[in-house]
């Protein structure tokens, strides 16, 4: 494998970047490390947006359907008139439903993006190879598995 | 007709001639007339109040979208002289409020049009300082502070005396701010669809990372239908949940009827269960169909919820009411016709 | 200076806060938890006896101990405001400040939580308040405001805390490479192994637009919750339909506050004029400014509409907030909150920092008196005459709020030596 190509500024990382698209190099193959999010690396190595949002609905989605659930199964199973409200009262329901929607929307959304990224990483907690503020490009050759 | 619209006068002329038919229909002595007349001025100030209002909120903040419709949105000031004019046609009406036989020092009927109309023609004259003003000019941040306060105030005072007092002695606080958010929404909407019928659609290739006016002007939209529905949702649960007969009354008497009933669910579709699904999509905010229909919901919304605020206690003509919208919407569409051609000669 | 020295100065500026800490700041340390340790052998002696040693009694049953809980809960919405919202908003200004309040959001919420359980007198038994099956098949009572408490706060809690969590993976993997020895361990740990690499920054990127855009939601509703524990009864001067939107705006008022109070000092010893501008204090003036305005209108629309109307009790309730015996803190309350943020019109006074930290402790001391006069004075004198009574804090509840200030001031003093202040990857992005 070609070694790393470090860059100290952006646009410099950028043009290189650009030009191994140019020479034909496919994006599988390239790897880029920066010390922030450039959204123009996303324009030259298009891969989609995240599938973090599915895990956001999905879990949002449950949130709700759970939080009414919850709520409407337990007062039915032990029928207690409090205050004088219905067994069944969908305003304070709606309450506990719009808080879990989004306990549940967020740490969902949280696992998903720990799982697509394959975060935590053992390796990355042990390795030493620390590049500081440069953008890198690392290619890989095409025998590498 | 154009040409007719093209002339500077043309605008004094259909306010006039507006102005006359809408007098004529209101005062006659029939029933239901004021009732109508009410029910179109409520509609009408709160979405003229707030086309001002959403260009000043969003000088106040140095935000992009307000340029592209700015002069549209304020060519509407000269209507809040219409809207003076309407609520002296009011007067007569105000002897059938509930409090009229008993006048205390608040709720007194000289005190009661004094106020009202002492903050539309304030609002009038800070609107059109605020549209005299440069876009980015030194002043002009100021200017639209000013208009906003009056603006908070009017709306307020709308609600609290001219709505709230017909059900004395019903009491919600809220429903001050609830009126004035919800007068702010309109006015994104009406920004919205002024912003796709005369800006047109923004380019199809737009990276889903960039913006476009239209769809700062949807998100929005989106983030006030949320908050329309907490403040709907925060008055609905304190009297639902409190359960006082003077409170519940109110609501009882809404939610029992049957046509009324129907236009109480009508009202949470029309101002969210429709506009915030329809938006949530980041696509859907810049597309030209789901805006406006969310925009038209919105604004049905508005009139539906007065209709429904009005109607057990006041009684309507069909006639009347549709010669005052229609009156009303002739005057709203002139005026920003009249902005618009404007612009396009500024520009 | 070039742009690879810039990110190194920044690296080098934001670590500068974690080295040796000075006798100011271990001064600071020890006092703040010399407060904690009384509040808490307070807290031991209440337990012991009884809530009455806090000055608890008919007809006032709620005072102090949910004042600093509505107070901290408050405080707690600024932070998230600040760091979800402007996210937004797209609002530059806003990295210099989101680390530190995000923060303070974590640290307020976990004081604020302390007050229920405080509140409870028999602490022990607090677990009542969870949705467990129970072998007595009884489940919690999803009708009361205090359960909806548990839900909408401890929800907030837990978004916030994974909110600032993730908002820090990419500055623990930067930091680690700064330090050495046992921070390091602990900083590559909790950088989960972070690279940088695109797929990673993309994944993170959405996450965090979620993250922002499911917080948001939350600075609304968890304080609209909180106001419901009062406006659902039926009191005279609780039950009112304004409570949500004006105590939401209340919470970010006070927050705002607080964010000055605390960021002014932190900016002066950390040397990070460069970082947090006095154009960044100006902008959070005009947020409190706004937000003052809200609350000061609803002290009209509150007083005026005692008056109005046929209801004898409102109006009573509201004679005796402005006139009765609590009065000298309601006009305290309404010279704060009203009267003093009113000079931030100035321009000049927006952009004096000495002028600004001094408007803050008043607003702070204003919004706490705020919680504290609704709270009590309707107690005091709600339905019948007969059961009309009085309030007189013990040293118990005084030296309990003075440890939960203590706690709060020792947890950011932690935090402002062991992680890091600033957002350090949100700021290169913009250099």
């Amino acid at each position: 494998m070609a070694g790393p190509m470090v860059f100290e500024e952006k646009e410099k990382f950028l043009e290189r970047l650009r030009g191994l698209v140019r020479e034909g190099v496919p994006g599988e193959r390239i790897r880029v490390i920066t010390p922030f999010g450039v959204p123009e690396v996303e324009e030259i190595l298009p891969r989609g947006r995240s599938k973090v949002r599915f895990f956001a609905l999905v879990g949002a989605a449950s949130g709700t359907v759970t939080g009414f659930a919850f709520t409407i199964l337990t007062s039915l199973s032990w029928p207690l008139i409090v205050g004088g409200k219905p067994i069944v009262s969908l305003p304070p329901f709606l309450i506990i439903a719009f808080a879990l929607t989004i306990l549940f929307g967020a740490l969902s959304t949280f696992a998903g993006f720990l799982l697509l990224s394959r975060l935590p990483s053992l390796r990355g907690i042990r390795s030493g190879e620390e590049f500081g503020n440069a953008f890198v490009i690392l290619v890989e050759d095409g025998e590498r598995q | 007709m154009t040409a007719f619209l093209e002339k500077k006068w043309s605008l004094a002329v259909l306010i006039a001639a507006a102005g006359a038919l809408m007098a004529f229909v209101s005062l006659t002595p029939a029933p239901g007339r004021g009732g109508s007349l009410l029910l179109a001025f409520l509609f009408f100030v709160a979405v003229v109040e707030g086309c001002i209002a959403a260009a000043a909120a969003g000088a106040t903040v140095n935000a992009r979208w307000v340029g592209s419709v700015r002069k549209e949105l304020l060519s509407v000031t000269p209507l809040l002289l219409v809207a003076s004019f309407l609520l002296l046609l009011l007067i007569p009406f105000v002897d059938s409020y509930p409090w009229a036989g008993k006048p205390g020092i608040w709720l007194r009927k000289d005190f009661f049009i004094g106020r009202n109309l002492a903050f539309l023609v304030l609002a009038y004259v800070t609107a059109r300082r605020f549209a005299a003003a440069p876009a980015d000019g030194e002043g002009t941040k100021s200017r639209a502070a000013w208009y906003l306060l009056v603006f908070v105030v009017s709306q307020t005072l709308t609600a609290f005396d001219l709505v709230m007092s017909l059900e004395y002695p019903w009491i919600s606080a809220l429903l001050g701010g609830y009126f004035f958010i919800e007068s702010i929404y309109g006015g994104f909407a009406v920004s919205a669809l002024l912003c796709l019928l005369f800006r047109g659609t923004p380019p199809a290739e737009h990276g889903h990372g960039s913006r476009s006016d239209l769809s700062d002007l949807s998100i929005l939209m989106f983030g006030f239908s949320l908050m329309w529905a907490g403040l709907f949702f925060a008055q609905f649960l304190t009297i639902w949940y409190g359960n006082l007969p003077e409170e519940v009354g109110f609501l009882a008497r809404r939610l029992s009827v049957s046509p009324l009933r129907e236009l109480c669910v009508a009202v949470l579709f029309l101002l969210f269960f429709i506009p915030f699904p329809a938006l949530l999509s980041t696509r859907a905010k810049s597309n030209p169909l789901v805006v406006s229909v969310a925009a038209l919901s919105i604004l049905s919304g508005i009139l539906v919820e007065r209709y429904v605020f009005l109607a057990p206690v006041v009684r309507f003509s069909p006639v009347a009411l549709a010669i005052d919208v229609v009156c009303l919407l002739v005057l709203f569409a002139v005026v920003v016709y009249k902005g618009s051609r404007e612009a396009s000669l500024e520009a | 200076m070039g742009i690879a020295d810039r990110y190194a100065k920044v690296d080098r500026d934001v670590l500068a806060a974690m080295k040796r800490p000075g006798r100011v700041y271990l001064a600071g340390l020890a006092f703040t938890a010399t407060l904690v340790v009384i509040g808490g052998a307070l807290w031991a002696y209440q337990v012991r006896s009884g809530l009455g040693v806090a000055g608890y009694t008919h007809p006032v049953n709620w005072a102090i101990y949910i004042t600093n809980f509505v107070f901290w809960v408050g405080i707690a919405h600024s932070g998230t405001l600040i760091s979800a919202v402007l996210y937004l908003f797209r609002a530059r200004y806003r990295t210099s400040f989101n680390r530190a309040a995000e923060a303070m959001t974590v640290f307020a919420l976990m004081v604020a939580g302390l007050f229920p359980l405080i509140h409870l007198g028999r602490s022990w038994v607090f677990y009542y308040l969870i949705p467990y099956p129970t072998q007595r098949q009884l489940w919690v009572n999803f009708r009361s405001p205090l359960i909806w408490d548990v839900f909408a706060v401890g929800t907030y809690f837990t978004v916030s805390l994974v909110f600032f969590y993730v908002g820090m993976i990419p500055d623990f993997a930067a930091a680690k490479q700064h330090v050495a020895g046992i921070r390091k361990k602990i900083f590559s740990v909790l950088s989960l192994g972070w690279k940088g690499t695109e797929k990673e920054w993309r994944h993170y990127g959405m996450l965090y637009l979620f993250l922002a855009a499911f917080a948001t939601p939350l600075v609304a509703s968890v304080h609209s919750v909180v106001s419901w524990d009062f406006a659902m009864s039926i009191v005279p001067g609780w039950h009112t339909t304004i409570f949500a939107p004006y105590f939401v705006a209340g919470a970010i008022f006070s927050g705002t506050a607080m964010v000055i109070t605390l960021v002014v000092p932190l900016r002066k010893a950390m040397n990070l004029h460069e970082y947090i501008t006095d154009d960044h204090f100006e902008s959070i003036a005009k947020i409190l400014l706004f937000t003052s305005l809200i609350v000061s209108y609803a002290y009209i629309v509150e007083f005026g509409l005692a008056s109005y109307g046929e209801n004898a009790f409102e109006k009573e309730a509201f004679r005796y907030r402005a006139l009765g015996e609590f009065r000298y803190l309601t006009w305290a309350m309404i010279f704060c909150n009203s009267l003093v943020p009113l000079t931030l019109f100035a321009r000049r006074l927006r952009r004096n920092i000495t002028f600004l930290l001094v408007v803050s402790l008043l607003v702070n001391v204003g919004m706490w008196l705020e919680r504290f006069v609704i709270i009590v004075t309707s107690l005091a004198h709600d339905f019948d005459p007969y059961v009309w009574g009085t309030y007189r804090p013990t040293y118990v509840e005084v030296g309990i709020s003075l440890g939960s200030f203590g706690l709060f001031f020792m947890l950011y003093l932690l935090f402002v030596k062991n992680l890091p202040v600033l957002s350090i990857s949100e700021i290169k992005e913009h250099l």
